[in-house]
């Protein structure tokens, strides 16, 4: 409708709307989840976030009594081990078949408590497969490219006759840093080498008033312990799967995720984790909620999205709270990428000046377990 | 009635010849006599007939002076100060009648017209020696355009000023039952010359009544859209809009509109500046039925709503109803805006043309074969893409976006006799528009009809009617690796059969209505060869409603009148299908699903049979004021579903079926109209209050475009909506206008004891479209006769929305945390246009007449949000932005010629 573009050229205009909404913080945000595995479990607790926010980051809520109980009878009290993360102490363990749910107390005595969620039986993931497929994105002014390898899974859902579980990737890259190439650029914009500690290497040769020389050489004194770290990718939106995916219960090249294909993500290799995880019904539809709107494209004619309600519920208090308390049982599996099953040869990998782990999203130089 | 007209006939002589007795000269022999005396003398010397009451004329004699005086003014002298006057008929008849304003109305109000140069048509029922004491006479007739001779639905006539107007039916008919006497009719018509008969009726009678446009500018042409002068006689809900005055309106671009003007009426809202359609007393968007000549259209909309697929030039009359809904009509549950369009003038060729900002249109219409054949069509298309591309801006796409669209409606009637008419109408629209060049939109209508009208006597008459209409839409996606197009369909053959009836009291409508619909819910397919679009159909629809109805138009006496009826609808949906089976108690996703059942072609799926009783009553509490009733329960079998917050045409429409049953909606409206001073101020009030069972709403997060199985997306519920309506209107004076205020309501609840079948957790929101308080102001001041300034305010509350709150982290995701189904709301809506209308040369001898409109919309140039949507911040949420269409006054200017 060309007029009506003209107009939102000429006349139209796009603004921010604002309306008069509680503010954010006062919104209590839980997250938690007992599993099948070992514990501790961990509920997180914190403030909403406000929509203009420039970080993710949320305000922990402390000083929170909280318990977790099985539907018989069995409970254990969690212990704040950070500011607004409460663990379990290893009392209970999550049993597949069984039943679990929290109560929270706030130090003014306001209860809420989530409704019961069932640690449902899992299958397993049998089979992890990849594909590569070459792709481009538009750039400013040509395409550029944006390979990625597809990822898919095979397996069962498990004993149950109708099945919802999550099929959940976590991808890990080694990469490389020279935090010893570090240089600072004084006023007079001649560099100085100012390595970062942590790289090992300290500067010699200083001038003679004893400040750090502009020419000064590189030398190794220690072991780098951040040039080297593991940065995580987390899937874009939960991937969840129930009985239309399934036949027999199986389930075939099921998409989970994508690895993009560049000089970091490849520098060695890349680790793909996938863990199936068993859903009730309601963590279900919340993980939907979640996955839609993660996924949908904003457009003048977008579909509304709805309120994501939990299964976390005031006792005796209409405060409002959002969040979920969910049982699950894991199967895991995980395979390599090799940098050979690329192909075409990639460039090395960029050298950054700086600290490993600031260098890269969510990374750190703590090895995976299941690195090799 | 305030005042009975009385004739009292006391004596009665057997004349043989007459001559003009008024101007008999006085003798003395009459001089200080008893006046009866007199009179009879004066009878039967001139042969004449004299009627009156001793008792009136008992203390009344000529005097000296009135020797050699006319008789008729001699009279006329002694009657000073009496309540007395008298009148003449066929003549030789005099008549002395007491409490005499009607026919002193009577005659001033005919020498006035003529005066004036009006045309009175002087008209004789009967002989004088029919005459008899306190006999009743039946007047019926039809009332025609002089040019088409199309009748001139609801047309008024009122009788001598005095007794309570009444309207013509639907077909331009009327009857009235009069005492036998001398009247003066006067018969009114939007943008028609009154009419004005001079009747003498002495037996039963059939007349035609042809009315002339007006072509010379009258002071007390309203403004608004409706029979604002005809309040009291206006049946409950319904409105008549006013082609002519429609085209002096403030309009977006100078385009007139019909949609925009109903959008302006009480209790009638849309959700947004420009989106299709609109929303009645609290119903959706698909709950008017929308009717081309008797077919219904799915999409009347060019632009997404900025203009109605119909050009107003091409339409005779449009009809709206919102409650009290005749059961003629049945279908959708809110409302009814019947259009019908004009004929070809059956005398002489006449061509009409408008050039404006970005469409122009023309109409032509006029005999083929001169009183029996002509044809009328019209064309109206834009030509906006220049303007696009002239406009310099850094955006490259803009030379890629388009906008194109057209519509035609060409129409061709003959007439056998004076009984029987057939027309064939023809009605093609079509849009295209696209964004920058990624996908661009198409939606079309089509619609083929026949109709024959047949009188088989005086009393009964018919309409059948055959046809089809298509309305389609597709997506297209030139995208080269996803080429693609996405299409929707809706055939529907319709025949009906309607019938109409008088007898004494009585209008019968009867009929049946057979619609067979066949839906192409979605075809999805690649368009290149390089495409990796998937091919994708999925399965056709079928389903059949008919409708048997009879409706009673029933005036009692001149205070009762109701219309009563009944409807019954019967809907089939049948195969070939194959429909999922949910588990019970199931939240009825496809992971529930635990078998299918197949049904053969032609094996009915579901069927429905109804009963739908409607009433519409007006109580006259004298001639000027009445109350009114309406009740109508109506089915809806065809849903419109959709998820963005104003309609687009990419909406489906499902038919009732296995799983959706059809929305039933209730509705009780009262009104109060009165009138002021001779009709120069009118008020009407109407409340109503409304229910509707199984409404559709989506599921949050639906996803409707090509889903086979749109139970698994789509809850049904109920929905309540309740409101008051009031306007004011001044009709005449070089200031008129009207204002309406309406506060209204709109709720749905869909709620199950099932997980996942609730919206809003159970509880009870409000729908899009509720928008308490809207206030409508609108007015004309006549400059001269030719240059008038018309203006429009409008202020509606801004519509409810749901919006995100706040932002939480899940794993290592952060969503938005969306607020309750539409609890919040939209700034409010308000925007004043303004407009000059300057109007060619009246007189009737000029052969081109033009019109100039200049106007500008939006003065205070509001951001008025046109839609809200959602940008991801930088959290990766969607944070909610407006956008606003015409932010700004924007000022445009038109051109209409008529030849």
């Amino acid at each position: 409708m060309s007029w009506l573009l003209v107009l939102t050229l000429t006349l139209a205009c796009v603004e921010r709307i604002e309306f008069d909404i509680p503010p954010a913080r006062a919104q209590i945000v839980v997250e938690g989840t007992i599993t099948n595995e070992p514990g501790p479990y961990t509920v997180r607790v914190s403030e909403g976030i406000s929509l203009d926010a420039s970080s993710p980051e949320s305000t922990p809520i402390e000083g929170l009594k909280i318990d977790l109980y099985d539907t018989e009878g069995a409970f254990e009290a969690l212990t704040e081990t950070a500011p607004g993360t409460y663990q379990t102490g290893g009392f209970i363990q999550g049993e597949v078949g069984k039943s679990y749910y929290i109560r929270i107390e706030t130090p003014d005595g306001k209860i809420y408590e989530s409704t019961p969620d069932t640690i449902e039986p899992v299958g397993e993931v049998s089979n992890i497969t990849y594909e590569y497929e070459a792709r481009t994105v538009e750039g400013l002014l040509e395409d550029l490219p944006a390979d990625v390898f597809n990822v898919y899974a095979d397996g069962n859902a498990g004993p149950k006759d109708q099945n919802f579980f999550r099929l959940r990737f976590t991808g890990t890259y080694e990469v490389l840093t020279f935090p010893e190439l570090n240089e600072t650029r004084p006023p007079t914009y001649t560099p100085y080498k100012t390595p970062y500690p942590c790289s090992g290497y300290v500067v010699v040769g200083y001038n003679e008033d004893g400040s750090i020389a502009a020419g000064g050489r590189l030398l190794q004194v220690d072991e780098c312990t951040c040039c080297v770290c593991w940065a995580e990718q987390y899937e874009p939106a939960p991937q969840l799967a129930d009985n239309q995916l399934l036949l027999n219960n199986e389930y075939r090249n099921i998409k989970v995720g994508e690895v993009p294909i560049n000089n970091a993500t490849f520098y060695k290799k890349y680790l793909v984790e996938l863990e199936q995880m068993s859903m009730s019904r309601t963590s279900f539809e919340y993980y939907k909620l979640i996955k839609l709107q993660k996924e949908n494209a904003s457009s003048l004619f977008q579909s509304t999205f709805g309120e994501i309600i939990g299964n976390i519920k005031g006792v005796n208090t209409e405060e409002p709270i959002i969040g979920l308390f969910w049982a699950t049982a894991i199967a895991k599996k995980h395979i390599f990428i090799d940098k050979s099953e690329v192909p075409y040869p990639l460039t090395p990998i960029e050298v950054k000046p700086f600290r490993c782990y600031d260098s890269y999203p969510n990374a750190s130089t703590i090895k995976p377990e299941a690195w090799q | 009635m305030k005042k009975i007209w009385l004739i009292l006939i006391i004596s009665f002589h057997q004349i043989t010849y007459a001559q003009d007795i008024l101007s008999v000269q006085l003798k003395n022999s009459h001089i200080n006599r008893p006046l009866s005396a007199v009179l009879n003398e004066i009878s039967e010397e001139n042969d004449a007939k004299i009627f009156f009451l001793n008792d009136w004329v008992k203390n009344l004699t000529f005097k000296n002076d009135q020797i050699g005086n006319a008789f008729g003014a001699a009279l006329d002298q002694v009657f000073v100060g009496t309540d007395l006057t008298f009148l003449i008929m066929y003549s030789n008849t005099l008549v002395i009648i007491k409490d005499p304003t009607q026919a002193l109305l009577r005659r001033s109000t005919l020498e006035q017209a003529k005066k004036e140069g009006q045309k009175v048509t002087a008209i004789k029922l009967g002989e004088e020696n029919q005459i008899n004491s306190g006999k009743k006479v039946i007047i019926s007739g039809t009332v025609v355009d002089w040019n088409t001779n199309e009748p001139l639905p609801f047309a008024t006539i009122q009788a001598n000023d005095t007794l309570a107007s009444i309207a013509a039916d639907q077909q331009g008919k009327f009857t009235i039952e009069l005492n036998q006497g001398l009247y003066f009719l006067r018969f009114n018509y939007l943008g028609y010359q009154e009419k004005i008969i001079d009747l003498e009726a002495s037996s039963d009678g059939t007349i035609k009544v042809e009315m002339e446009k007006q072509l010379t500018e009258l002071e007390e042409i309203v403004v608004e859209g409706t029979q604002s002068k005809d309040l009291a006689v206006a049946s409950i809900g319904k409105s008549v809009i006013n082609m002519r005055e429609l085209k002096r309106v403030p309009a977006f671009l100078g385009e007139a509109d019909m949609v925009k003007q109903i959008q302006v009426q009480a209790g009638v809202t849309t959700v947004g500046e420009a989106a299709t359609g609109f929303n009645v007393r609290g119903g959706s968007v698909d709950q008017n039925l929308i009717l081309l000549d008797g077919l219904p259209i799915f999409n009347s909309s060019h632009v997404f709503g900025f203009l109605t697929s119909i050009n107003p030039d091409a339409v005779s009359d449009v009809t709206f109803y919102k409650g009290g809904i005749s059961a003629k009509y049945g279908g959708r549950a809110s409302s009814v805006l019947d259009i019908k369009s004009k004929d070809g003038n059956y005398d002489q060729w006449k061509v009409k043309a408008g050039i404006g900002m970005v469409t122009s249109n023309i109409m032509a219409n006029g005999p083929i074969d001169n009183g029996k054949t002509s044809l009328a069509a019209s064309f109206r298309s834009t030509y906006s893409n220049w303007l696009v591309r002239s406009i310099r801006t850094n955006y490259a796409d803009l030379s890629n976006s388009s906008v194109f669209f057209y519509d035609g409606l060409v129409k061709l009637t003959h007439l056998y006799s004076d009984k029987t008419k057939l027309s064939v109408t023809g009605y093609s629209s079509q849009d295209s528009f696209s964004i920058s060049g990624d996908s661009t939109f198409q939606w079309s209508n089509f619609q083929a009809s026949a109709k024959l009208d047949h009188q088989f006597s005086a009393t009964l008459g018919s309409e059948f009617t055959l046809g089809q209409s298509i309305y389609q839409y597709k997506v297209l996606n030139e995208d080269v690796r996803t080429a693609s197009e996405l299409a929707f369909k809706i055939s529907t053959t319709t025949a009906n059969a309607d019938f109409h009836y008088e007898k004494d009291e009585h209008k019968l409508n009867f009929g049946l209505q057979i619609s067979y619909y066949q839906f192409e819910p979605g075809k999805f397919k690649p368009i290149s060869d390089e495409s990796n679009a998937a091919s994708i159909a999925l399965d056709q629809q079928y389903s059949l409603e008919n409708a048997l109805y009879f409706t009673d138009e029933w005036t009692i006496n001149e205070r009762f009148f109701v219309e009563a009826g009944l409807r019954i609808p019967t809907f089939f949906s049948f195969g070939e299908a194959t429909i999922n089976v949910y588990a019970e108690n199931s939240p009825r996703q496809l992971s529930d699903v635990t078998g299918t059942i197949d049904f053969k072609k032609g094996e009915i799926i579901k069927s429905y049979v109804n009963l739908e009783p409607r009433l519409s009553a007006r109580w006259m509490l004298n001639s000027s004021s009445s109350f009114k009733l309406g009740y109508n329960r109506i089915f809806q079998y065809l849903h419109l579903v959709t998820n963005t917050a104003a309609a687009t045409p990419q909406d489906i429409w499902q038919p009732s079926g296995y799983y959706f049953k059809p929305q039933r909606s209730d509705q009780i409206s009262i009104g109060y109209s009165k009138e002021f001073q001779e009709k120069k101020y009118g008020i009407t009030t109407e409340s109503f209050y409304k229910v509707i069972k199984n409404t559709l709403d989506f599921k949050d997060g639906a996803s409707l475009i090509l889903n086979q199985n749109l139970e698994t997306e789509l809850l049904q519920g109920n929905g309540l909506s309740y409101g008051f309506e009031t306007s004011v209107f001044k009709n005449e004076g070089r200031l008129t206008g009207n204002v309406n205020y309406t506060y209204s309501r709109a709720f749905r609840q869909i709620e199950s004891e099932i997980v996942g079948r609730s919206i809003n957790s159970g509880k009870r929101y409000s729908a899009n479209f509720d928008q308490p308080h809207i206030v409508n102001l609108s007015w004309k001041y006549n400059v001269s006769t030719r240059h008038f300034f018309t203006g429009t305010f409008t202020y509606h509350t801004g519509r409810p929305v749901t919006i995100p709150l706040s932002a939480f982290n899940v794993e290592n995701q952060t969503v938005a945390y969306f607020s309750g189904r539409n609890s919040y709301r939209i700034p409010d809506y308000h925007r004043l246009d303004l407009a000059l209308v300057i109007e060619g040369n009246h007189k009737k001898t000029n052969k081109i007449k033009g019109t100039w409109v200049i106007s500008v919309y939006n003065v205070y140039g509001r951001k008025n949000p046109y839609s809200i949507f959602f940008k991801n911040s930088g959290l990766g949420v969607p944070i909610p932005y407006q956008l606003s269409i015409i932010g700004t006054a924007f000022p445009s200017i038109s051109y209409n010629l008529e030849f």
